[in-house]
Parts: structure tokens; C-alpha cells; sequence
């Protein structure tokens, strides 16, 4: 059997166990070629998402990733994989719901199983005005058709038993903003199925291989970088690769890659920590979010609570963990849940946020040509994801930018026009 | 009753005079003191301990010790308790967790038979279509089978829990020989020391050792107990170090606490855990009665049981030779001992629920309970990596070793390498002596460099060199996995032919393998499975075990409780000092922010018509204030506030606006001059800390050479804002030093005078609610004193306090937004009506750029008074400003309320610049889906949008 277009089923999964067969592998290790098309910087969600649409949709298959590591090693393997679309702007909403409804199919489109589960998201209002926050959310994202409603501490108590609903707590639950297609999905799993997926169209994925710099002719700066020149290719640690596009897609390192292409980018650079416990059987059968508490829980399906907080204040590339976080998400996570002080908290890790002044993304041209970005994800880089990668092949594949990111360009920095979802992307996950 | 247990040991923990009962699986047990609950169950022939999570194999004793992982129980409500090492207590209910209906027929063991159709990462390769199917059904299905125990949410401990800080010169983990011996040196050395050992009592494997171990070990011991400089932490963990040696501690079985977590700065941190024991990989290696060579070890010296009858041991090495010896002299035969080192190996075991035969790699068979292995260890160097370590693997040991370490993280014991006890008490003396030269110094130097009540003693100490005696490494085969497959994650249920797949599906580095298999990925996170894992993951590439590298240890050595890390709850609430008078008086409070403060006394709307009738009190003490002083303090209220400063006078007051580098308006308030280098700002309520934090950011980063001082005053001044057009007779009767009248005090001035006859009260002349007011800032000691000779002496004049509901209602009516209300996380400095105010000529505003911009544009929102056509119809704070009946939307009403004084609906609203101009009609579309119209006004102000009775 070949490999390309090898299909999973319940089926396979018999034969396999029947006969104790080998399965194929999920991607090949292809040989590097000297020249692509396309070369996307970063083998993570956002990067194999451009490739697989761009071999899917546009039929541009003489594309690589390339990665310095793993597929995945960055923010697709370190966020908490929670997927919704009950933003603030329609211009929010349109974005996540696109995303949103591309989570929806993405296990049959992928023909792997991305283990969305769309359980329900809370977010919790402990204060009046947080609550006139959760009213605002819930009614333009009615007028747009989005699942989403203002609930009473009782109903938040139905959905969720374990929250303490008392009104003598500290930051007493005065209602939620209830999502009920909001979850979360297998992070590792969406990786590998578009990683998968654009290896069996013919897309490279070149991982180990470490841009070392972006090679660029005719530009203003050094080395005829910067605006006014065009890209020619990357330097690898394993060999030249000339490529007319080259897209950077490096969340955490992305203004350290585009400093490669003279680019500058408003971007620094925090880590967002996150935890995990020991497994206990399933008890909360919601995505919790509290943004006065700064924190946001889930079970997985292994049973383990997955926990996340809002990004670091100081600017650095280590992803080393402070104590003072487990204190703090611990004390905050038992003020909602009391009655779980006994779970044991087992592992904690961070991953790096590309944040940018406004909250919001920088996608698209540069003034570099063949240049593009995918960067600025901060902390909502998962849930946009699909739809960033969806966008940026239309984006490069047609030469025009796609109307869904129009206004994430960079040029917003100079010609001064910020976008924000601020109020819906800052808290709240 | 005790089957198992045998006669009385020279090492055993137990004490056979006492009698410990509890229950197992809801049967009646009993124990001695110093059992562990798998002990106690061990000696009275309990032999299975758990099921598998994924197949629900039976499972019994493995390594009896805290890392064990088949002894996760439930002890009452808590989950996952280590039956290994946790220590019996009377009256514990004990039950299996992650069976049903029972541990001995569990139809969870369904999953065996449909194993082989459950390979690795199977779950992603099926329940595909349909869809629907996924959500309603599979996943509910797998959701069941989640591992672990039960959490009984109905009941809380939170806030039990305790924490303490220490400051030990040097901090060891491990209290082995090693560590014992670090600890004795550093102390002579005058350091001072905290010993810290994850088991209830010192030793390490001195403890199951022979004779002369034990006396070595109770020499130690003694000689630690004499120590003065040493305190010792047993049944703790440390359970990470973080930067600049921050070292967190998990101190069970405190008496005053269930858990207490301990955060300590140490100069040195040394690493002695010891090692851990490797599992040996082959078919049936899950067996209950396949054990590791250390569990027999502490089964028969620790807790005097008998872990089989007929044994065979394969061994690599003395701790195997140790363990025949060990389970000859508690009277099991030994069938016979397998030297891995010449090449016997072990196949396979048979048996459900209990070893039966053994296959060996000559192909014979023996008849066997008990499978001893002794095939390698694993250095648990989970501290070292917290360090930044990476360590190596050396093939010819077998084993990972410590690479290269920060100067303030030293490591000794088994960690570092092999040798007898003497050795390693050798190593472990002069790894205590740097380790406190080291930190002597450090000592010195944080006492010479920062302002100390005691200064240091001597000299600074010099410089050691690092002249240890490194410790051997003794040859050792890589014995991982025989030539059949078996258990690789014991927690997990992961075999080497699960991982060998997922190589060769492409998961072939170490962290991919990982996410695909979840391998390491359970509650002990690798310390048994990790170099098995990457053993098999060599073979599968056919390459060094160096190259493949291994996933990164991450805190927690080893799980610890959401309970202890939060400690006892501290989520203080601010009160202003005026608040138990509010209490006392019948108001009804709100929690705004940080703050708890009256949101009414009685009628909300009858308190505001008495603040346009007669005079109202209100305390506004979580307004906040910074005090401003030096002579730069302008050029930095130039920087953060949209319009000019320069200019203000001694004696004036002027409000201000503050945006973002984003030009979203972040913040406003009044600051006042009140001396030549003096100002008052003020902040709003939620923005207290940033601001003030904005402020030192600005100070102590970009403008250092700017003279500024910075001071929050806001619980310091308590602030009453009198207000109504009576409110100047009211104050004309107390306050002192100061001239009310309207030409010599007139609006947005201040003064600094007496009230009530308390000093130094700052008066400022401005108004939130529209009417004639006067803000008063009283030190707040003498806040409650003023505040009743107010209501006292204004009685005739109608005086009585108001809450923030009025207040709410009195701002709306007077139309004055507030930010993060009436403008959010989108609204540019245009949105909030600030065109007038902001100078875009100015040198440099925070923001200035987008503001330059924002004021060049035509489509953003514009705040706008609005009123319903039907006045007795409020629209709900953020319902939704459409076209028509379409779904268009256009704006949103921000602040709606019943106004008293006009008598109808009143609302402030963001709306889409085509909407802004009076007397436009739009369509609000309210939360319960009807549509009403409601008219744009021309001003934000429903009531007197002149100004005229403010400036009376």
C-alpha cells in the first residue's frame, strides 16, 4: 500500500490489530531540495496550517517547513487547547467562528481524530462590571448568530457542581457568559493532522533544520535587507534553500527571525505558564475561565486539570516557571474550587507569546517582498490557528491579502490604526 | 491476620507493640505504626493493589516506594495517595481506585481482550465519522475510564494549609549517607543547614542495609541530632529550585497543618536523592509479583514481610546480590539467581494476578511467585534540570550523570556516581564543606552590600576550589529490554512495542514519542520510565542512547497539593476607614475591585434627589490618589496626560485624560497643585495600581533623571465628597482657613484648611454629580470624627450620606462617562469626547501617535446621550444599537438608568458616527429580543448641560 492518502478508520484500526501489521508512517522524511516555492519558518500549527492550504487549496505544493526542533515544540504543544468564538468585535467574531468552524471538521478533513470536544466555556463574572462585560459579549454575539448567553449563578452551578456559587466568597460568581460550542481540542493531535495531511500532498517538513538567517537582495539596510528589497531564500543549518516567499511563522522567536529580513516588528516577547495535576475521574465538564482571578481550567479526558494564567510582565525567552505562578493559580483555582485541594499539582511548563501592543495579530505582506507574517499571536494563537493558516495561503497564493486579516497588516504600527480585541482576547481564554 | 510478616529485623520501622486498624476496600485491617499502608496490606497477603489504566491489568506491589505505580489508593476523600511510603494511621479508610464495580472483578479488564486493537494513539485513528458520534458517545465513553481517584469537591480543606520562608546557608535534598554527611560538614563549617528527606525518617538505603550499615546509620543520625546548625525536615520533599536557588519545600505531617510549603533562598542547594530503580522490560513485567530487587529490600528489612515464597532474580548488579541474600534470610526459596552481567535474561512471566512460571532466555522454565530485578538505575536529576543542567548519558555506567552546574547547586551521593559507604560519605563531607565556603561567601556579601542590623564576622571568606574526589562509575551492562516486549510506562500502560510503533510511525524524537504515547506523561513523570523509553527509542533508530537525548524534567520533583501551594487564604478586601459606619448604618455593600464600600443606605433614588435638593455625603475614599512631588512633576503629568500642564497654578485643580500607547483611554482624574513642587493626582478606583505603576515604570526606566516622588496616599486620605446645592452652608460651619465664597474659591480650585477642626484637610471644588461640591481629602485617622460632625452639624440642612448607586444615577444624569464603562478596550481618545482636551502639538504624550491618527479619522464610535422614546422603558447596560431590524449593529447603550429628576429613562451609548448628530432615532434592541426607538441627544448631559448649578 502507499503511503500517500493512507486513510485511518475504525476499519484499519482492526486490520491493523488483526494482523499486527506495521502502520505507515504519518509523514515522510523527505530529501531537502535547494529550491521551493514557499519556505515557511516554524513547524507549528500556524505554519503547517499554511502549507496544508496551500497544497489543498491553491495547489502550491513545492512548499517546506522547516523547524529548528520537533513539529509542534513551540505554543501548538504548550498551549491549554482551548477553542471558542464568543469575541467582542464582529470583526472577532467572523475571524474565530471561521476557525471555529474549522476545528468542527477538522477530524473527517484531516482524516485524523483532533478529539474536539465542544463541552461548553464559562466565563465567570465576579463583579457587575465584569457581568455588563459578559451581556455586551453575549449580545453581539447573538446578533451574529454565535451560541452565547449571560447565565445566573444557578445554572452555572448546574453546569459545573464544583464551583462554589455562595455569595460570601471573595469574588462571589454573579453569572457567567455561557458558550456552549466552546472546548477544547487534542493540541498535539491538530499538529500532527495537518502536518500529516500536507506531507501526503507533497509538502516538505524539515525539522532539525534552524534558520540561521534570511537571505535578501536590493533592500535599504545590510546585505540588502529591509524594505524596498525582496527575499531570495534561507540559511539553514543544514544548506542554503533559495525560495521567492519565505513566511515566518515563529510565535515566540518570530521578531528575532524577521530582524533576519530587516523587519522589524512590534512585538515582545513574554512567557504564559501553565500546569497540570495528577488525574482524578472526571468531575468539571466545563471550561472554566475567571478573568478577575486570572485563570482558566478544563479536564482532559485522562482526567488531569489543565490550568492556565495570564502571561508573565516581564519580557524574556526562558521558559523556566516561577513558584510564585503555582501559588498563585492554586490559591485563585481553589477560590472557585475549594473542594479540590487535595489534587496534587504534577507538572508545570511555559511557552513564549509574541505579544504586540494592541492584542492582535501581524499577518501578511511586508515591505520586504516575499516576505510575509503570520506573528503576534500572543496568547490566542491556538483558536485562530485554522483560520490563520487558511488566510495566509489565500494571502500568498493570490498575491492579495485575504479579506478576513485585512486589518492585521503591520503597516497599522506606522500609519497608526490598532486593532484590539483587548477587551475579549487580554482575559479570558 | 498477618500472613506475610516474619519474624522481628534489626532495621524494621515497625512497632509490633502497637496496633493500627483501618479498612481496605471497606474490610477491616489492622498494622503496626511505621507500616506504610502497602506494607500492612503486604504482611496480611493483600496482593493486589490496583488495576492498569488502560487494560485494568491487576496490579501488585512494584517498587514499594513513593514512587510505586501501582500504589495509588483513595484514603477518604483524598485521591492518589502513595501507598508506598504513606505511613499507616489509625481509622484511614483505604480503598482501590479506577475499578468498577470492584477491585476483583472489574469490567474495566474488558479493554484486554480488544488490547491489540488499542495500540499506541489509537484514539486518533477512529471515532471520526460521524461526528456526532465523537461528542455524544465515544468521548463519553473514554472520559469513564480516566484514571486516578476521587475528589469530593462538597468537601474543602482550602486554607488549612500553612507556609513558612527560610534562609538556610545551605539547603540539601536527600538525607542519604551523602547527604547526611554534606550536612554534618556544612554545619562545622558554620553554615547553617536544613536537611531535607522525602521519607518519614533519615538514612536512605543505610536503612534496609545490613548490620553495619545500620550502625554507620545510627551514628549519623545521632551526630545530626547533636548538630545545633542542622534542622532536619523529614516526610518533605523539595519539590523544585527556581532561579537564584529558590527553593521550594513539601512538608508533610506537620502538626499544625495538613501540608505546609516551605520557600526557602538558600546560598547552596546540594542534590542527594540517591537513585531510583530501573524496571526491566519483558513480556508479563507487570505481573503482580515482579518486583525490583530495592522493593524486596525494604518489604523484608523495613516492614519484616515475606514478598513471596519461591523466588527468581535476575540481577546486574550487587543490589540483586544484596536481595538474595535479603529474601534467603526471611525464608523464601530462591529458585534460582540469574546473572544479567554473563548474559541470563528473563522472557517472559505467566500468571494472572500472581507470578507462576518464568521463561528464561535459554529457553527453560521455572516455576516462580516472585521475580526479583536488579537491572540498573536511573539518576532522578529532576533538581539538576531545574539548575539549567543537562546531564549525559555514559554507556558505560548506564546511566545519566550531572553535566555542568551553576556554582550554587552542587550534587553528591548515588547521583554522581558509585562507591562503597565510606566513599560516599567521603564525597558527601567534602560537597558539605564547598557547598558552605560557597554560601559563607554569598552570606558576606548580601551582608556587606545591602544595609544589614548585623554586620558580617571576618573577612569575606575566599574562593574553594572544586577539588572533590569525584566519585566511580562502576561498569554496568545497558540492560533495558529483553527480546520480548512489556511495560515500558507502568502508569500509563505504554509497552516498548507501543513506542517502537510510534517511531516508526514518525514520532521518533524523544518529545514527539512522548505527546503520541504519553509515555512519562503520569503521575511519576519518567522517574521510573524515562531511560526506558529512550532505550527503546535507540533501538528503534538504531542509535547511541546519547543521541536521543531526554524530555526535560519540570517542576515538581514530585506532585504536590493545590492546598499546600495555596497556604492559607489571603484575599484581603480594602475598607475606608468610614466603612464600619456605613455597616453600622444600614448600608448595602458592593465589592468594587480591591474595595468594599456602600452601594446604598435605603432608596438609591430618594439619596440622589436629596443631593439636588439639599446636600449629600459620599465617601469616595477608593478614589485613587498619589501624591506628586519635586520639580519635574509637571513635565511628567505633560507625559501620561493628553492636554498641558505647564501651566497650572498653586491652588487650581484640572482634570485629565490618560491613553494607552494604543490610544485607548486608560485612565482619568483631577490632580491639583497644591504647593509650588506639590501636586495631588487622582485615579479612578480600578486604575489605582496601574497608575502608579505606569508612573514608577516611567520614573525609574525611561525618565531617571527626572526629580519626581511618587507616593500612594489613597488609604491614607479618607475622601468625603460633600455635594448639593446646600453643601457650601454646610461647610462654611466647620471648616476653618479657608474662604468658600464663590469669587474667592471658585470652581476646580484648591485649598488646604481646617474641617471639623482636623488639620491639613485638602478641599477641591469640582463635581461628579452635577452639582455644587466640594471633594474633602482628611487624614484618615481622624476621617470617622469629621465625617459624623458633617451629618451632625448639617442636619438642619437635610445632610445624609449616599451610596454609589446615586452616585451612579446623579454622573448619568449629569452625563460625565466613566472609563471602562463608557468607553473600553477600543475606545480611542475621539470616542470619549476628548477631542477638546487632547493636544496633538504637544512634545510627547504617551499615545501620541494613534492619537495623531485617531483624530484623522471619520468612522469611530461617538459617545452620545440617548434617551428612549418611551421614558419608562430602561434599556439593560450593553444591549445592542442596530439597524432597524436587521442584525447590523451600530452602538450599544453603556449607562442606562431611571433618572428621579427628570423622571424617565436616560442612557450614555456608543454609536456609529452617522447615528451621532441630535435628534437621530435608533433602534436599541433590548436582551430579551424586542426593539425599541430611542432619540440621540445634543449633549451628553440630561440635566444642566450648562454647567450652571456647579458653578454657583
Amino acid at each position: 500500500m502507499s503511503r500517500h492518502g493512507y486513510r485511518y478508520s475504525a476499519g484499519k484500526l482492526l486490520k491493523h490489530g488483526v494482523t499486527r501489521g506495521d502502520w505507515p508512517r504519518m509523514w515522510s522524511k523527505p530529501e531537502r531540495r535547494d529550491s521551493y516555492d514557499v519556505v515557511i519558518v516554524g513547524g507549528g500549527l500556524h505554519g503547517l496550517a499554511t502549507a496544508y492550504y496551500l497544497a489543498k487549496n491553491h495547489g502550491i505544493t513545492n512548499v517546506a517547513v522547516v523547524d529548528k526542533g520537533y513539529l509542534g515544540g513551540g505554543g501548538s504543544g504548550r498551549n491549554t487547547a482551548i477553542v471558542r468564538s464568543n469575541y467582542l468585535t464582529p470583526e472577532g467574531v467572523a475571524f474565530y467562528d471561521r476557525s471555529l468552524q474549522l476545528y468542527n471538521t477538522m477530524a473527517s478533513d484531516l482524516n485524523l481524530n483532533v478529539m474536539l470536544s465542544r463541552r461548553g466555556h464559562l466565563t465567570l463574572a465576579h463583579t457587575d462590571s465584569a457581568l455588563r462585560t459578559m451581556t455586551w459579549r453575549a449580545e453581539v454575539n447573538k446578533l451574529l448568530d454565535i451560541d452565547s448567553s449571560v447565565i445566573d449563578p444557578e445554572e452555572v452551578k448546574r453546569l459545573t457542581p464544583s464551583l462554589d456559587v455562595s455569595s460570601d466568597t471573595r469574588y462571589p460568581i454573579l453569572g457567567a457568559l455561557y458558550h456552549p460550542p466552546g472546548g477544547i481540542v487534542r493540541h498535539d493531535a491538530v499538529v500532527w493532522g495537518y502536518a500529516r495531511a500536507a506531507d501526503h500532498l507533497g509538502v516538505h517538513l524539515l525539522q532539525d533544520t534552524e534558520v540561521l538567517d534570511i537571505s535578501c537582495s536590493g533592500g535599504d539596510g545590510p546585505d540588502g535587507k529591509g524594505p524596498g528589497g525582496r527575499v531570495t531564500g534561507v540559511r539553514t543549518s543544514r544548506g542554503d534553500i533559495s525560495a521567492p516567499v519565505v513566511v515566518n511563522c515563529t510565535a515566540g522567536w518570530a521578531s528575532l527571525i524577521s530582524n533576519m529580513a530587516g523587519v522589524p516588528l512590534a512585538i515582545t516577547t513574554h512567557p504564559l505558564q501553565a500546569a497540570v495535576t495528577e488525574p482524578c475521574k472526571v468531575f468539571l465538564p466545563t471550561v472554566v475561565v475567571s478573568g478577575s482571578l486570572h485563570v482558566y481550567v478544563s479536564q482532559t479526558d485522562r482526567g488531569e486539570l489543565v490550568f492556565g494564567a495570564s502571561v508573565d510582565p516581564i519580557g524574556t525567552y526562558r521558559v523556566n516557571g516561577t513558584l510564585e505562578f503555582t501559588e498563585e493559580l492554586a490559591g485563585h483555582v481553589l477560590e472557585l474550587m475549594p473542594g479540590i485541594s487535595k489534587m496534587r499539582l504534577m507538572r508545570q511548563w511555559s511557552g513564549l507569546c509574541d505579544m504586540t501592543p494592541d492584542y492582535s495579530p501581524i499577518m501578511g505582506f511586508t515591505a520586504v517582498d516575499g516576505y510575509l507574517v503570520d506573528v503576534g499571536w500572543g496568547t490566542y494563537g491556538f483558536k485562530a490557528g485554522p483560520v490563520a493558516g487558511e488566510t495566509m495561503a489565500e494571502t500568498i497564493a493570490t498575491g492579495r491579502t485575504a479579506d478576513l486579516i485585512a486589518s492585521f497588516g503591520i503597516e497599522r504600527f506606522t500609519e497608526g490604526d490598532l486593532v484590539g480585541e483587548k477587551g475579549a482576547a487580554a482575559v479570558g481564554h | 491476620m498477618s500472613p506475610r510478616r516474619i519474624p522481628s529485623r534489626p532495621g524494621e520501622l515497625i512497632d509490633r507493640s502497637t496496633t493500627v486498624s483501618f479498612t481496605w476496600n471497606g474490610r477491616a485491617f489492622t498494622g503496626h505504626q511505621g507500616d506504610t499502608i502497602a506494607s500492612a496490606l503486604a504482611a496480611a497477603g493483600v496482593e493486589i493493589f490496583s488495576r492498569s489504566m488502560k487494560y485494568h491489568r491487576r496490579r501488585g506491589i512494584f517498587s514499594a516506594n513513593h514512587w510505586d505505580p501501582n500504589l495509588s489508593v483513595q484514603v477518604g476523600d483524598e485521591p492518589n495517595v502513595r501507598a508506598g511510603s504513606r505511613r499507616l494511621l489509625e481509622g484511614m479508610q483505604v480503598s482501590a481506585q479506577n475499578v468498577w464495580p470492584s477491585l476483583r472483578f472489574d469490567l474495566g479488564t474488558a479493554n484486554q481482550l480488544v488490547g491489540r486493537f488499542l495500540s499506541a494513539g489509537f484514539y486518533y485513528k477512529t471515532f471520526m465519522r460521524p461526528q456526532f458520534l465523537w461528542h455524544s458517545l465515544y468521548q463519553r465513553i473514554l472520559r469513564k475510564f480516566a484514571p486516578g481517584g476521587r475528589i469530593h469537591w462538597n468537601t474543602s480543606t482550602h486554607g488549612a494549609y500553612d507556609k513558612r520562608y527560610a534562609h538556610p546557608d545551605v539547603l540539601i535534598a536527600g538525607g542519604g549517607p551523602a547527604g547526611m554527611a554534606a550536612a554534618l560538614s556544612a554545619a562545622e563549617a558554620g553554615a547553617t543547614v536544613m536537611l531535607v528527606e522525602q521519607e518519614p525518617e533519615l538514612g536512605g538505603h543505610l536503612r534496609w542495609g545490613a548490620n553495619d550499615d545500620l550502625e554507620v546509620l545510627a551514628d549519623l543520625r545521632s551526630a545530626v541530632e547533636a548538630s545545633p546548625g542542622i534542622e532536619v525536615l523529614v516526610d518533605s520533599t523539595v519539590s523544585g529550585r527556581y532561579d537564584h536557588n529558590w527553593i521550594a519545600i513539601n512538608q508533610r505531617s506537620h502538626p499544625l497543618a495538613p501540608e505546609r510549603l516551605i520557600k526557602a533562598r538558600a546560598g547552596s542547594l546540594v542534590v542527594a536523592p540517591g537513585l531510583i530503580e530501573r524496571p526491566y522490560v519483558f513480556a508479563g513485567n507487570d505481573t503482580p509479583g515482579v518486583m525490583l530487587a530495592g522493593a524486596v529490600r525494604r518489604l523484608t528489612n523495613l516492614w519484616a514481610v515475606r514478598p513471596g515464597d519461591r523466588a527468581v532474580v535476575l540481577t546486574a548488579s550487587s543490589e540483586g546480590d544484596s536481595a538474595v541474600a535479603d529474601l534467603e534470610s526471611a525464608g523464601v526459596e530462591i529458585v534460582e539467581v540469574l546473572d544479567a552481567r554473563s548474559g541470563a535474561d528473563i522472557v517472559k512471566v505467566d500468571g494472572r494476578g500472581r507470578v507462576r512460571k518464568v521463561h528464561l532466555g535459554d529457553g527453560r522454565t521455572l516455576a516462580a511467585d516472585l521475580v526479583v530485578t536488579a537491572t540498573g538505575w536511573t539518576a532522578p536529576t529532576s533538581l539538576l534540570n531545574m539548575a539549567g543542567d543537562r546531564p549525559v548519558y555514559d554507556p558505560v555506567a548506564a546511566r545519566y550523570f550531572p553535566h555542568a552546574l551553576p556554582d550554587n547547586v552542587l550534587a553528591t551521593g548515588g547521583i554522581t556516581g558509585d562507591g562503597s559507604i565510606a566513599e560516599l560519605l567521603a564525597h558527601g563531607r567534602e560537597t558539605g564543606e564547598l557547598a558552605a565556603a560557597r554560601a559563607l561567601r554569598i552570606r558576606h556579601d548580601v551582608l556587606t552590600t545591602t544595609a544589614r542590623s548585623t554586620s558580617p564576622k571576618g573577612p569575606r571568606p575566599e574562593t574553594v576550589p572544586d577539588d572533590r574526589i569525584p566519585l566511580r562509575r562502576v561498569p554496568h551492562p545497558e540492560c533495558y529490554r529483553s527480546s520480548t516486549h512489556g511495560l515500558v510506562d507502568f502508569s500509563e500502560d505504554i509497552s516498548s512495542k507501543d513506542l517502537m510503533q510510534a517511531a516508526s510511525e514518525g514520532f521518533d524524537s524523544i518529545e514527539l514519542m512522548k505527546r503520541y504515547t504519553t509515555v512519562t506523561m503520569g503521575p511519576s513523570q519518567g522517574k521510573l520510565e524515562t531511560v526506558n523509553a529512550a532505550s527503546v527509542l535507540a533501538e528503534a533508530r538504531q542509535v547511541d542512547m546519547a543521541d536521543v537525548g531526554t524530555t526535560v524534567w519540570r517542576p515538581p520533583f514530585s506532585p504536590i497539593s493545590l492546598g499546600a501551594l495555596a497556604g492559607r487564604i489571603f484575599e484581603p478586601v480594602r475598607r475606608s476607614a468610614l466603612q464600619d459606619w456605613h455597616e453600622a448604618n444600614g448600608a448595602v455593600n458592593l465589592l468594587a475591585g480591591q474595595w468594599v464600600r456602600p452601594d446604598r443606605y435605603g432608596d438609591p433614588m430618594a439619596e440622589a434627589l436629596n443631593v439636588r435638593n439639599n446636600v449629600g455625603l459620599i465617601d469616595v475614599t477608593p478614589l485613587g490618589k498619589l501624591d506628586l512631588r519635586g520639580p519635574d512633576v509637571p513635565k511628567l503629568l505633560e507625559l501620561v496626560y493628553v492636554n498641558r500642564w505647564q501651566k497650572l497654578k498653586v491652588g487650581r485643580v484640572r482634570y485629565g485624560a490618560m491613553v494607552g500607547e494604543d490610544g485607548v483611554v486608560s485612565d482619568d482624574g483631577v490632580t491639583g497643585r497644591l504647593a509650588k513642587d506639590h501636586y495631588l493626582m487622582t485615579t479612578t478606583s480600578s486604575g489605582a495600581g496601574a497608575v502608579w505603576e505606569m508612573l514608577e515604570d516611567w520614573l525609574q526606566t525611561y525618565r531617571s533623571d527626572w526629580e519626581v516622588h511618587v507616593t500612594p496616599v489613597t488609604g491614607g486620605l479618607t475622601s468625603i465628597n460633600v455635594a448639593g446645592p446646600r453643601s457650601r452652608d454646610l461647610l462654611e460651619r466647620l471648616v476653618g482657613g479657608v474662604d468658600l465664597s464663590a469669587d474667592a474659591f471658585p470652581y476646580f480650585s484648591v485649598r488646604t484648611g481646617t474641617v471639623a477642626g482636623v488639620a491639613d484637610c485638602i478641599i477641591w471644588r469640582i463635581g461628579f454629580t452635577g452639582e455644587l461640591s466640594y471633594e474633602l481629602h482628611v487624614p484618615s485617622g481622624h476621617a470617622l470624627h469629621v465625617w459624623e460632625s458633617l451629618l451632625a452639624t448639617g442636619s438642619d440642612l437635610g445632610a445624609a450620606p449616599f451610596g454609589v448607586e446615586a452616585q451612579r444615577i446623579l454622573r448619568l444624569e449629569k452625563g460625565h462617562y466613566i472609563v471602562g464603562q463608557d468607553t473600553d478596550g477600543l475606545s480611542k481618545a475621539p470616542t470619549a469626547g476628548l477631542a477638546g482636551l487632547v493636544k496633538l502639538d504637544k512634545e510627547d504624550t504617551v499615545g501620541l501617535p494613534e492619537l495623531r491618527a485617531a483624530f484623522d479619522r471619520t468612522d469611530l464610535p461617538v459617545l452620545v446621550g440617548l434617551q428612549p422614546d418611551d421614558p419608562t422603558v430602561v434599556p439593560e447596560e450593553a444591549c445592542q444599537i442596530v439597524a432597524g431590524d436587521s442584525n447590523e449593529i451600530l452602538g450599544r447603550v453603556t449607562s442606562s438608568r431611571m433618572s428621579p429628576t427628570l423622571g424617565r429613562s436616560i442612557c450614555l451609548a456608543q454609536v456609529d458616527p452617522k447615528l451621532a448628530a441630535a435628534g437621530t432615532s435608533v433602534t436599541v434592541k433590548l436582551v430579551d429580543g424586542s426593539r425599541i426607538t430611542a432619540t440621540v441627544q445634543e449633549h451628553h448631559a440630561h440635566l444642566d448641560p450648562e454647567g450652571e448649578r456647579q458653578r454657583v
